[in-house]
């Protein structure tokens, strides 16, 4: 990633004296770079305006970025990607700002509440078994596409009441809608290809349930034909987009997340160690991960009224870019904030987002993830990174991934 | 020490009952805090899980009173 200081001005742009940079955040680098960069720029400004695209704001400190996570009524989420301040996409919910947002919220919000989860946990746990288990005997895998998508995806179909089996489907739609996502033009369209694939998905579920009075018992596509908004029915348009939004928010995030986490186990026997002999420490390590590790490199809102933010001199319609990964490496914020503290206490990261967009799928993301540590170390409690090659990981044009993480481990006879 | 969750912050994050689960609650639903809006008398011995929820709180929505 390249960002180059451009001063201070902008002809017919009033900066407020923010630094102004030209960043593009979208090309693939070594694992890693991107929280190096955004350290970098939280540590020289708290706020920038960045000449990419049609412009936009950065801020780059944790209090910054939770107060406009705090402020939809200034900061919308009609876009959510800085550089597209018109998408001709619109997710539901997430694009949808309050008061409406909670309408559609409430539709999805209980089957991802931390008590549905936990039902779901027993079948997670053995989903993981499983996985693991097929794996073990190898000796090595890529625990990116060998563990890390597969686990979340059977997951997730499974508590929304589809067929886990059908994760041989979405693992590759997702892998295609994310490459291209990124901005990468080649992929542009594969990436309307898996779309489409996610959306015909939808729609046959929709058919085989057409025309049953009642909905279905724990099925998410049932009970969305049968609720209702504001008197009318949610629709098969809108039902469709929040399948599709459960999908394409819920997977690759975890995938992610779960690279690196299991990079960090990797590369640091004492944590290894540590959390097999005190598998209490899981959910703090998980948090943990989410904080240092964040795959949010940033999060876009829309500037709703003209205001001043901490001396910059936001315009509506601008848009804002709050780095999230800037935030969570506060040292503002954190003590030893680059560093994985396993146990770490009050660690109130905004790996979620936060205010009314708070990672809906949190409590199950932090489900899975916790899971994904305890099967694995009961099999696998030794392991390494199988290569001398460095990381690459996507850009924050989408969320940070690792595209590969080739582990090896000695196989028990 | 008592400690108040102001309700309009609460955003369901969950890491407050579950870093202390035998003083706070989710509300069964949707996962907020069952408090939300409530002060509530925190025992002696819960005074340290009280700090870790309010400390770990996104919203910074739990406030700690101290007698």
């Amino acid at each position: 990633m390249t960002s180059t200081a451009e001063g201070d001005q902008i002809p017919g742009r009033a900066t407020g004296g923010c630094p102004v940079i030209h960043l593009d955040a979208s090309p693939p680098l070594e694992a890693g770079s991107h929280w190096a960069k955004a350290n970098e720029l939280r540590e020289t400004s708290p706020a920038f305006f960045n000449t990419h695209a049609q412009g936009y704001w950065v801020f780059t400190r944790y209090d910054q970025v939770r107060e406009m996570y705090q402020h939809p009524e200034i900061f919308s989420s009609e876009s959510i990607t800085p550089w597209e301040p018109e998408p001709v996409y619109r997710f539901v919910p997430t694009q949808i700002d309050p008061p409406e947002h909670s309408k559609y919220r409430q539709l999805v919000s209980r089957w991802f509440a931390p008590n549905a989860v936990q039902r779901v946990a027993p079948q997670a746990h053995e989903i993981a078994q499983r996985l693991v288990a097929d794996l073990a005997a190898r000796g090595g895998c890529d625990f990116v596409s060998d563990f890390a998508m597969r686990l979340p995806t059977e997951i997730f179909l499974t508590i929304i009441g589809v067929p886990g089996s059908d994760a041989d489907l979405f693992v590759p739609w997702v892998e295609d809608f994310f490459a291209g996502f990124g901005g990468d033009l080649d992929q542009q369209q594969a990436m309307g290809a898996a779309l489409g694939g996610i959306r015909q998905y939808w729609v046959d579920v929709l058919e085989a349930r057409r025309g049953e009075a009642e909905p279905r018992e724990n099925d998410l596509a049932s009970l969305l034909m049968h609720s209702v908004v504001d008197g009318e029915p949610l629709g098969d348009v809108l039902t469709l987009d929040i399948l599709t939004v459960l999908v394409l928010a819920g997977l690759d995030t975890t995938r992610g997340q779960l690279g690196y986490l299991f990079r960090h186990l990797a590369d640091h026997p004492e944590d290894r160690q540590r959390l097999s002999a005190e598998p209490e420490l899981i959910p703090s390590a998980v948090e943990e991960s989410l904080r240092l590790y964040t795959i949010i490199f940033g999060d876009g809102r829309k500037v709703t009224e003209d205001t001043d933010f901490h001396g910059c001199p936001l315009r509506k319609g601008d848009m804002v870019y709050g780095l999230v990964s800037g935030a969570n490496r506060d040292p503002r914020v954190y003590d030893r904030a680059d560093e994985f503290v396993i146990d770490r206490k009050a660690n109130n990261h905004l790996g979620f987002a936060g205010g009314p967009h708070r990672c809906l799928g949190s409590h199950l993301a932090r489900m899975i993830m916790q899971v994904a540590v305890e099967e694995w170390l009961k099999v696998i409690p030794d392991f390494q990174v199988a290569t001398d090659e460095p990381l690459m990981e996507r850009g924050g044009g989408a969320m940070l991934a690792l595209f590969t993480l080739p582990l090896s481990w000695d196989v028990r006879s | 020490m008592r400690l108040t969750v102001e309700s309009g912050r609460c955003r369901g994050h969950g890491l407050c009952y579950s870093l202390a689960p035998d003083l706070l609650e989710d509300d069964d639903d949707e996962g907020y805090v069952s408090v939300r809006g409530q002060v509530i008398d925190v025992p002696e011995d819960q005074v340290g899980h009280a700090r870790n929820a309010a400390g770990s709180c996104p919203e910074r929505a739990i406030e700690l009173i101290e007698n």
